[in-house]
C-alpha cells in the first residue's frame, strides 16, 4: 500500500512517515500544496494524508480540484482545525475521512486500514480477512488456523496487497507501484523472492501465478 | 409618549390652540372697542339733537316733542334718555318705568349698565349750559344686539377654528409620516438584520440620516472583521500548538521508550491534559454568541450536511433524522450552533443502535433543540452527576464521554439550558433551550 503525506511540517512529516513505514506502507512526501496537486493524481497512491494549511495551494482547494477530474483515490484530511464547521467543509469537499491533531499514531493507523479496506469493498471487519487467512495489522502477523505465522515487513504489505485484492489479478508492475515508494528502484525478482516466501508459511495454493498477468489470491480456499 | 408623531401632533396642536385662542380673543377686544367709539359718536349727536330740542316755552323751558325721534317714544325700544335739570329731569318716555342710573362722569362710560327688560346699556352724558341752566343729557343705547351678534361670532370662530385644526393636524400626520418614511424603513431593515435577512443597512437615506447609517454599516462591518480576525489568529495558534503536539504524541509512541514505560507514561499523560486544555480554551475563545446578520444558523441548510458528515464519520447503519420548521433559523452564529450540535450528535452517534433524532422549534420565549437516539442512555441518578459542573465523566474515558464541555460552554454563551432526560426512542434526550434575546 503506498501513502502520499502532504505536510508541510517537517517534523510532523518525519515522524508520520517513520510511523507509516514502521507499518508496511510505502510513503511519499510533500509539503507544497501545488506539487501534492499534480503528483497525487499522477501517481497511484491507495490512499493520501493531506494538511489543510499548505504552501502554494490550500488543502481544500486541491481536493475539490481532484474530485472535479474525478480522483477517486481516498483522502484523509489531518489538520488541526477541529471544528464541526470545518470538518463539514472538509467532508463535502470530498474527504473520506477527517482526523484533527494532535492525534494518537494508533488511532491514525486504524483510520487509514478502515479507509483502505473500505476502499476495497471490505466494509464493518476488525481485521483483513481473505484466503482463510487472517491479517493482523498491529502485530504485522497472519493467523491461519489458529496458528500465528511471523512475517517480515516485505511479506506483510505483500499478503496485505493481495488480500486487499482477494480474487483479483495483480500484475508485478502493480505490486511495485503500490509497494514501493517513489524513490525505490525497480527490480521484479524481488516481488518473486517474496511471493515464494509467503507460499512457504502460508501454503503453497495460496498465491496463484497467472504467466504473463501476474498473481491471483485464492478466493476463499477454507 | 415615545413616537415623534405623538409628539409633534401634541405640540402642533396646543401652539394651534393657544395662539388661536388669543388671536379671537384679541380682535373680537378690539371690534367691541371700534363699535363702542363709533357709537359714542352716535349718541353725542343724540345729546346734542336732545339739547336742540330744549326751548323757552310758555311755562319755560321745555323739550320740544316734534324735534325728538320716534325711538324715544316707543316703550323699550332701546334709545333712552335722560335730560337733568338743576330743578327738573325729564326721561324719554321709551323708558317707561325704567330709570336710568345717572352716571357721575361725562363722556361715554366704561361699564354697560343694566337696562329693562334684560337689556344692557350704553351711557353717555353729556354737560352742556343753556338758558343760565346747566343741562345734563344723558342718552343711552341698547348693546344687547351687539353682544349677541359677537357671541355669535364667537362660536362661529370656535367652529371654524376647530375645524382648522382637525384638518391641520391631518395633514401634519400625513406630512411627519412622509417625512418619517426613512425612519420607519431603517426600521423595518433592522428588524430583517436582526433576522438574518440582510448584511448592512440601505444607504439610500436622507442627508440626515447617513451618518447615523454610515457608523451601523462600518460597526457591523467592523465586528465582522474583528470576529474573522480574532477566529483566524486562534486557528493559527491553534495550528501553531496543535502540530508540535502530534509530533510529541508521535514520539512518545517511539519503542525506545518502551524501556521506561513510568517516563513514557507521564509523557503521555501531560500531552493528553495540554491537548485537553488547548482544545478547550480555543474553543472557547472561538465562540461568537450573539449572530452576526448573514451568519445565522439555518436549519433548512445546516442539518442536513451535518447529518450527512456525522453518517460519514461513523460509517455505521444509522438514521439520522431531522425535523425543523421550514425557513426556521436559530438568531447565533452558526458555527457556535454547529459546534453545539456536532459535539452532542457525536456522542449520539457513539451511543445510538440506529437512530438519531433532532429536532428544532420554537417556542415564543426561547428556541428548543433536542436530540434524541435509541441507544441505552444515562440512568436518572447518574445523568445529575453528569450535568454537575466540573464533572468529569465525559472526559474520564477517552473517546467515549460525552463531550459535554464545550457544549456546556456554548449553553452558557448563549444563555441558555442544557438538560437530559429520557429519549421516546428508548436512548438519552438531549434538551437545549436557548432562550430569544430580542430587543
Amino acid at each position: 500500500m503506498r501513502i502520499l503525506i502532504v505536510e508541510d511540517n517537517v517534523a510532523l512529516a518525519d515522524e508520520l512517515t517513520a510511523d507509516l513505514k514502521r507499518a508496511g506502507y510505502a510513503v511519499d512526501w510533500l509539503a507544497d500544496g501545488r506539487d501534492a496537486l499534480i503528483q497525487g493524481a499522477i501517481e497511484p497512491y491507495d490512499l493520501i494524508l493531506l494538511d489543510l494549511g499548505l504552501p502554494g495551494k490550500s488543502g481544500l482547494d486541491i481536493l475539490r480540484e481532484w474530485r472535479a477530474t474525478q480522483m477517486l483515490r481516498p483522502v484523509l484530511i489531518l489538520t488541526a482545525r477541529d471544528h464541526w464547521a470545518e470538518r463539514i467543509e472538509g467532508l463535502k469537499a470530498g474527504a473520506d475521512d477527517y482526523l484533527t491533531k494532535p492525534f494518537h499514531p494508533e488511532e491514525l493507523q486504524l483510520r487509514i486500514q478502515a479507509l483502505l479496506r473500505r476502499a476495497h469493498g471490505q466494509v464493518n471487519q476488525p481485521q483483513l480477512h481473505a484466503a482463510g487467512v487472517q491479517l493482523d495489522e498491529g502485530r504485522q502477523c497472519a493467523v491461519k488456523n489458529d496458528e500465528i505465522i511471523e512475517l517480515t515487513a516485505a511479506e506483510f504489505s505483500l499478503l496485505r496487497y493481495l488480500m486487499l485484492h482477494e480474487g483479483q489479478i495483480v500484475s508485478k508492475s502493480k505490486l511495485h507501484d503500490h509497494l514501493y515508494d517513489g524513490e525505490t528502484e525497480r527490480d521484479s525478482n524481488v516481488i518473486e523472492v517474496h511471493v515464494n516466501h509467503l507460499r512457504r508459511k502460508l501454503g503453497k495454493d495460496i498465491i496463484e501465478t497467472k504467466r504473463g498477468q501476474g498473481y491471483r489470491l485464492q478466493k476463499n480456499s477454507g | 409618549m415615545n413616537s415623534i408623531q405623538q409628539r409633534l401632533s401634541l405640540g402642533l396642536i396646543s401652539v394651534l390652540i393657544i395662539t388661536g385662542l388669543v388671536l379671537a380673543q384679541l380682535s373680537l377686544w378690539l371690534f367691541d372697542q371700534g363699535l363702542r367709539r363709533y357709537l359714542q359718536t352716535h349718541l353725542h349727536h343724540e345729546a346734542q339733537t336732545l339739547l336742540a330740542a330744549i326751548i323757552r316755552g310758555a311755562n319755560g323751558i321745555e323739550l320740544d316733542q316734534q324735534r325728538v325721534s320716534a325711538s324715544y317714544q316707543r316703550p323699550f325700544s332701546g334709545e333712552y334718555f335722560v335730560v337733568v335739570l338743576p330743578d327738573q329731569q325729564w326721561r324719554s318716555r321709551s323708558s317707561w318705568d325704567y330709570q336710568v342710573t345717572l352716571p357721575a362722569t361725562t363722556g361715554l362710560q366704561k361699564e354697560l349698565a343694566d337696562g329693562p327688560q334684560a337689556q344692557e346699556l350704553l351711557i353717555y352724558r353729556a354737560d352742556f349750559r343753556r338758558y343760565g341752566k346747566a343741562i345734563q343729557i344723558i342718552a343711552a343705547q341698547d348693546y344687547t344686539p351687539m353682544l349677541k351678534s359677537f357671541r355669535t361670532m364667537q362660536w362661529s370662530a370656535a367652529g371654524i377654528g376647530l375645524g382648522a385644526l382637525i384638518l391641520l393636524v391631518l395633514i401634519q400626520r400625513i406630512l411627519v409620516r412622509r417625512a418619517l418614511r426613512p425612519l420607519e424603513q431603517m426600521r423595518e431593515q433592522i428588524v430583517q438584520l436582526q433576522q438574518g435577512q440582510r448584511t448592512e443597512l440601505d444607504q439610500q437615506v436622507p442627508d440626515e440620516l447617513v451618518p447615523l447609517v454610515q457608523q451601523l454599516n462600518h460597526l457591523l462591518q467592523h465586528t465582522e472583521d474583528t470576529l474573522g480576525r480574532s477566529r483566524n489568529a486562534l486557528g493559527n495558534l491553534g495550528h501553531a500548538l496543535k502540530t508540535p503536539l502530534a509530533i510529541l504524541f508521535s514520539l512518545a509512541n517511539r519503542h525506545e521508550l518502551n524501556a521506561h514505560p513510568e517516563l513514557r507514561d507521564s509523557f503521555r499523560q501531560q500531552l493528553q491534559s495540554m491537548q485537553e486544555r488547548i482544545s478547550r480554551e480555543l474553543g472557547r475563545a472561538r465562540l461568537a454568541g450573539e449572530a452576526l446578520p448573514g451568519a445565522y444558523f439555518e436549519c433548512a441548510r445546516e442539518l442536513p450536511d451535518l447529518c450527512s458528515t456525522l453518517q460519514q464519520i461513523h460509517r455505521r447503519d444509522l438514521q439520522l433524522g431531522w425535523q425543523a420548521e421550514s425557513g426556521l433559523r436559530l438568531p447565533w452564529d452558526r458555527e457556535d450552533i454547529l459546534e453545539l450540535l456536532g459535539n452532542l450528535l457525536d456522542n449520539a452517534c457513539k451511543w445510538a443502535h440506529q437512530k438519531i433524532q433532532i429536532g428544532v422549534t420554537y417556542e415564543q420565549t426561547h428556541y428548543c433543540i433536542t436530540i434524541d437516539d435509541d441507544g441505552p442512555g444515562i440512568a436518572a441518578e447518574l445523568r445529575e452527576q453528569v450535568m454537575t459542573r466540573g464533572a468529569r465523566i465525559d472526559e474520564q474515558v477517552q473517546g467515549h464521554g460525552l463531550g459535554l464541555g464545550i457544549v456546556r460552554d456554548i449553553v452558557e454563551h448563549c444563555r441558555g439550558e442544557l438538560v437530559l432526560d429520557s429519549s421516546p426512542l428508548g436512548g438519552l434526550r438531549v434538551i437545549i433551550r436557548l432562550p430569544v434575546n430580542r430587543v
